[in-house]
């Protein structure tokens, strides 16, 4: 087994027991909650002890808690995820669509404003100094402290009200009736209504990924071996590719970690907007108690998270020769 | 034939509220396969010439004027682009710190092949075998061409630079302090190497160094530098035999050397302020030899007839008055002290068999056998004892556990076996309760002045805190607090009280840093490099400055160097030590000029001299250390000994093989007494040539 094989396996195991403990801690909390799925039911008073206690033994809320556990770690484990109590749908069809609505959205708002601003923090650092680094720095913290609706909302005025260029609403049109994937996603009306949030997106991103990139090729600039490089006679494009180079491993650990949470949507864009995605379902879902939802959802997230970390170690081995792949003492 | 010709060259550099007049008008000029020295004390201007040269200043320097002629091409006059074009091709460049001067996420081999793309349209695998081949020339091994820079020790990856300065076999190598940060060893074998291939490629050389020695003992000729003007030049015969320059003669009396029984004699003072343009002589303020004249305008070079010898001095027609006088410690205002050797008091610590080893980490497979794990055995039985009033230095190479063992004498890492005692009682007592006084009595100070200080504190709060911690004479604190700074030498001591550290030179953060551990009056101190990031006058203060310590204040004290030159200046008794154990201890006259371990001989050689007319058989080791962690049977040293014979490798030799109280070494075979191995260290046809005035003029 060389090196990089066993340190590999040993994050895999890691993840592995991360795993197990986030779908535990989701497990405990949601029963710590008080009420139950059904009590606006019972509160309403339509339903009876014995009609209660059937829906319960049909949901496996009668068995002891144990028990309840383990059914719950077998199903989770094999991707059963059960039947939502709220949609009275099979949780992965309700989960699927939004969960891939919310990915569409951001996964490539993400991926375009880690190159995008990246580029500019590296470019706008090599510049120190310059006005466009000022300007640059100023306006990616604005966008980034505002709180993420205000901007969106802004944007809708502008964009949507007053130039009456975009929709302002909604995934699709409303009298568009899509079916399957790709009818709903290749189409100019999806287009005309992703171009806003898609922007407001990779707006909120941006701040981050160009501080990071700003802020590393600035620690690099001064380094003895960009002044070799210069004085091997590389242009200044090539030298800053260089302290660009150097300067990843933030940026590559920020991306692997955003896209780890992006699974959990962008809940407020989502309502501003109007987007089915997870997010908005997710709080929903939380609000009524949808147990086999919700342990679904923070399930599916937690392995995202949990697996964008584990890509996060990988790359850096693979970006950073320097990084000690034996892990570093004994685990 | 004139390969480059700098003409009046001022550089300057822009700060928030002054201008710096880093060089102003060095002229010099080097010739086709002439190795050519720029020597000078930090902030002399050495580097920002080279810097000027290669286009490599920072955003705030300028080059006011002045021209830099390379092959009849003007360098200045040239676009960015032409310009590049010449870098590498023509004029390559051995960056100073080899240890970050690598990029550290691009393989070695990519480094070098990438220079060579950058100049020269040639495939990959034809790039990839000169590469292959430079490594050999640098003696690397080729297979390990698509190895990182970490994966390389100090010394390899400044072959590594070297390798990609040949890559294009270009006419000019700029050299900017190639070796400093490396041990002697190192650097006597990549000195060794860049005069080899220099030689076979007959291309020239600009070496810049702060050590004369260097330059002695690679170049034809020199200039020296001070406060960004050229002092002396020419070639390096005259100048450093017969300096006419009140700066060289103090420069080179303060260079220290293992064979040199005077004391050396540092210059007072410290670097001219550079925000004006110098009006007066540069050096006029720490000059003993200053008349009005030098206050009134800084000297023109004044040729020397009939030899290439250049001096900017207005007293440089006395010059031979001067040097005798020079030599005299007193014409630079320094007290005499004599050399009185004042009694060594009891022992304050003493270590037994001392070890400190370090566990490896294990997988998980070998733990579950309980197999043993492996050890890096930093410190292996190391017995020595340290008197009041006594300066014992520890000498090495870098990797040899010398620090280590400092940190583990000043309780800073806990011993894994044998016995430490300090004042009497075991080390054992001090861990159970009585740290407090242990840290009170022992002070550490550490090598690198610059990250040792904190900050963002005054230097009455850093020298003021051991106070507090110890509640030790804390109703006079600001008495001991200047007391003491007086005792180091930073007189006025309130002139630096409210300064912070980044205000503060060198040799005064250093001094803050050894006030700091004095104020407690402690009874023992371990000084580990303390000098090491020092100018040599600088430096040569700190020695004098403990030496007189140790004499006065009854203080044990242990100084960790790998430069052996100093140690030798400061010590009573020196012990060297390889790969975490001591091979050789005794007073130091003893052991500096009669070695009885071939280790401790071919250490002693590796140092430079700094007499150009001197001839020192290098005795160059082969190879590097072994691993700690898998150390061959027998006399560690075995591998790399140029004497080792069988029963080397059969069972290791003790510290008391061979000599007596005063001189002990672990050798079978050691070189005997009368009979040096290292023959510059002790040759009688040269007594202290260095200071020879007979010699010429």
């Amino acid at each position: 087994m060389t090196k990089f094989q066993r340190f590999l396996l040993k994050r895999l195991a890691i993840s592995v027991l991360l795993t197990l403990i986030a779908v535990s801690v989701i497990f405990v909390v949601l029963r710590l909650l008080p009420g139950s799925p059904f009590e606006a039911l019972v509160t309403s008073g339509n339903l009876n002890q014995a009609q209660i206690d059937e829906i319960r033994a049909m949901y496996g809320l009668d068995e002891p808690m144990w028990k309840q556990y383990i059914n719950y770690l077998g199903s989770l484990l094999t991707f059963q995820f059960g039947y939502s109590i709220l949609r009275s749908q099979p949780v992965w069809e309700v989960l699927e669509p939004r969960l891939i609505n919310s990915l569409i959205l951001l996964v490539p708002a993400l991926v375009t404003t880690a190159v995008l601003s990246s580029v500019l923090g590296m470019y706008a650092g090599w510049n120190r100094g310059s006005r466009l680094e000022k300007f640059s720095i100023v306006s990616t913290t604005l966008l980034r402290s505002t709180p993420v609706f205000i901007t969106a909302i802004f944007f809708i005025i502008v964009f949507a009200y007053n130039l009456e260029i975009v929709p302002a609403l909604g995934m699709r049109s409303i009298r568009a009736t899509p079916d399957g994937y790709l009818e709903t996603f290749v189409s100019l009306d999806f287009l005309h209504h992703y171009i806003l949030p898609f922007t407001v997106a990779v707006l909120y991103y941006s701040g981050d990924f160009l501080l990071l990139a700003r802020n590393g090729v600035v620690e690099k600039r001064g380094s003895e071996f960009l002044k070799l490089h210069r004085a091997k006679g590389l242009s200044e494009m090539e030298q800053l590719a260089r302290a660009g180079r150097n300067s990843m491993l933030p940026i590559l650990t920020y991306f692997t970690l955003r896209l780890g949470m992006i699974f959990q949507g962008l809940i407020l864009l989502e309502v501003v907007f109007s987007w089915p995605g997870i997010g908005r379902e997710l709080v929903l879902a939380i609000q009524q108690q949808d147990y086999p939802l919700v342990q679904a959802a923070v399930f599916i997230m937690a392995l995202a998270v949990i697996i964008a970390n584990l890509t996060a170690d990988v790359l850096y081995a693979y970006f950073d020769p320097t990084v000690s792949t034996n892990g570093g003492g004994s685990a | 034939m004139t390969l480059l010709n700098v003409e009046d060259l001022k550089v300057t550099y822009a700060t928030d509220d002054e201008t710096i007049h880093a060089v102003n008008d060095v002229s010099f000029s080097i010739d086709e396969g002439v190795n050519y020295g720029l020597a000078g004390e930090s902030g002399s201007g050495k580097s920002t010439v080279a810097e000027a040269l290669l286009g490599l200043l920072p955003g705030n320097g300028t080059v006011e004027r002045g021209t830099i002629e390379f092959n009849g091409t003007d360098l200045m006059s040239l676009s960015d682009a032409e310009r590049r074009d010449i870098l590498w091709e023509d004029i390559a460049y051995i960056p100073q710190s080899a240890m970050d001067s690598l990029d550290p996420v691009m393989s070695t081999g990519d480094q070098i092949a990438q220079a060579i793309h950058t100049h020269r349209n040639v495939t990959d695998a034809k790039a990839r075998d000169r590469v292959k081949e430079l490594f050999e020339i640098v003696g690397l091994d080729p297979d390990r061409i698509d190895e990182y820079p970490h994966e390389f020790s100090g010394g390899m990856r400044q072959r590594v630079t070297i390798a990609m300065a040949l890559a294009l076999e270009p006419d000019l190598i700029i050299a900017d302090e190639p070796t400093t940060g490396l041990d002697v060893i190192v650097q006597d074998k990549i000195i060794d190497k860049i005069l080899e291939i220099q030689e076979r490629m007959d291309s020239s050389l600009l070496l810049i160094t702060h050590e004369i020695g260097v330059i002695a003992e690679t170049c034809d000729e020199l200039s020296i530098l001070y406060g960004g003007k050229v002092m002396e030049q020419g070639s390096v015969d005259n100048v450093l035999v017969n300096p006419t320059n009140p700066y060289t003669m103090g420069l080179k009396n303060s260079f220290p050397e293992i064979d040199e029984s005077d004391d050396p004699v540092a210059i007072p003072g410290s670097p001219p302020n550079l925000s004006r343009e110098p009006t007066a002589c540069v050096f006029e303020d720490r000059c003993p030899f200053a008349t009005d004249e030098c206050g009134e305008s800084h000297p023109e070079l004044f040729d020397l007839p009939n030899r290439n010898h250049r001096s900017a001095c207005h007293r440089v027609k006395e010059a031979a008055q001067l040097r005798r006088d020079a030599h005299d410690p007193e014409t630079w205002n320094i007290p005499d002290d004599g050399d009185d050797d004042s009694d060594r008091g009891e022992v304050i610590l003493e270590t037994d068999d001392l070890e400190k080893h370090y566990e490896q980490s294990q997988t998980l497979l070998s733990k579950f056998r309980a197999e043993d794990p492996d050890y890096v055995k930093a410190v292996d039985g190391v017995s020595l004892s340290v008197r009041r009033s006594e300066v014992l230095g520890i000498a090495g190479e870098s990797g040899c556990g010398k620090s280590t063992l400092g940190e583990t004498m000043a309780l800073l890492e806990d011993p894994t076996g044998g016995e430490l005692s300090f004042d009497g009682e075991s080390y054992e007592h001090y861990q159970n309760g009585n740290l407090q006084e242990f840290r009170r009595k022992a002070q550490i100070i550490f090598q690198d002045p610059f990250d040792s200080l904190n900050p963002r504190q005054t230097v009455r709060k850093i020298v003021g805190e051991p106070l507090t911690i110890h509640d030790y004479r804390t109703d006079e604190t600001e008495q001991a607090i200047v007391e003491t700074l007086e005792k180091v030498g930073l007189t006025p001591a309130e002139k630096f009280l409210d300064s912070y550290p980044h205000e503060l030179s060198g040799g005064q953060r250093q001094r803050v840093a050894v006030a700091k551990a004095l104020v407690l009056d402690p009874d023992f101190l371990i000084c580990d490099e303390p000098a090491s990031m020092l100018d040599v006058s600088l430096k040569v203060n700190l020695l004098n400055l403990l030496r007189g310590l140790a004499d006065t204040e009854d203080i044990g004290i242990v100084y960790i160097s790998h430069d052996l030159a100093s140690l030798t200046q400061v010590s009573d008794r020196l012990a060297i030590m390889y790969l975490g154990r001591i091979i050789e201890e005794g007073d130091v006259d003893r052991v500096a000029n009669r070695p009885s371990h071939p280790y401790t001989s071919s250490l002693l050689s590796a140092a430079p001299e700094k007499d150009p007319t001197a001839d020192r058989a290098r005795v160059l080791l082969e190879g590097e250390p072994p691993d700690p962690v898998d150390l061959p049977s027998g006399c560690a040293f075995a591998p790399r000994c140029p004497k080792a014979q069988e029963s080397c490798w059969e069972s290791e030799p003790a510290i008391d093989e061979t000599g007596d109280e005063t001189h002990r070494a672990a050798c079978y075979f050691p070189d005997s007494d009368g009979e040096p191995a290292a023959s510059a260290v002790d040759d009688p046809e040269l007594p202290g040539s260095s200071n020879a005035d007979s010699i010429g003029d």
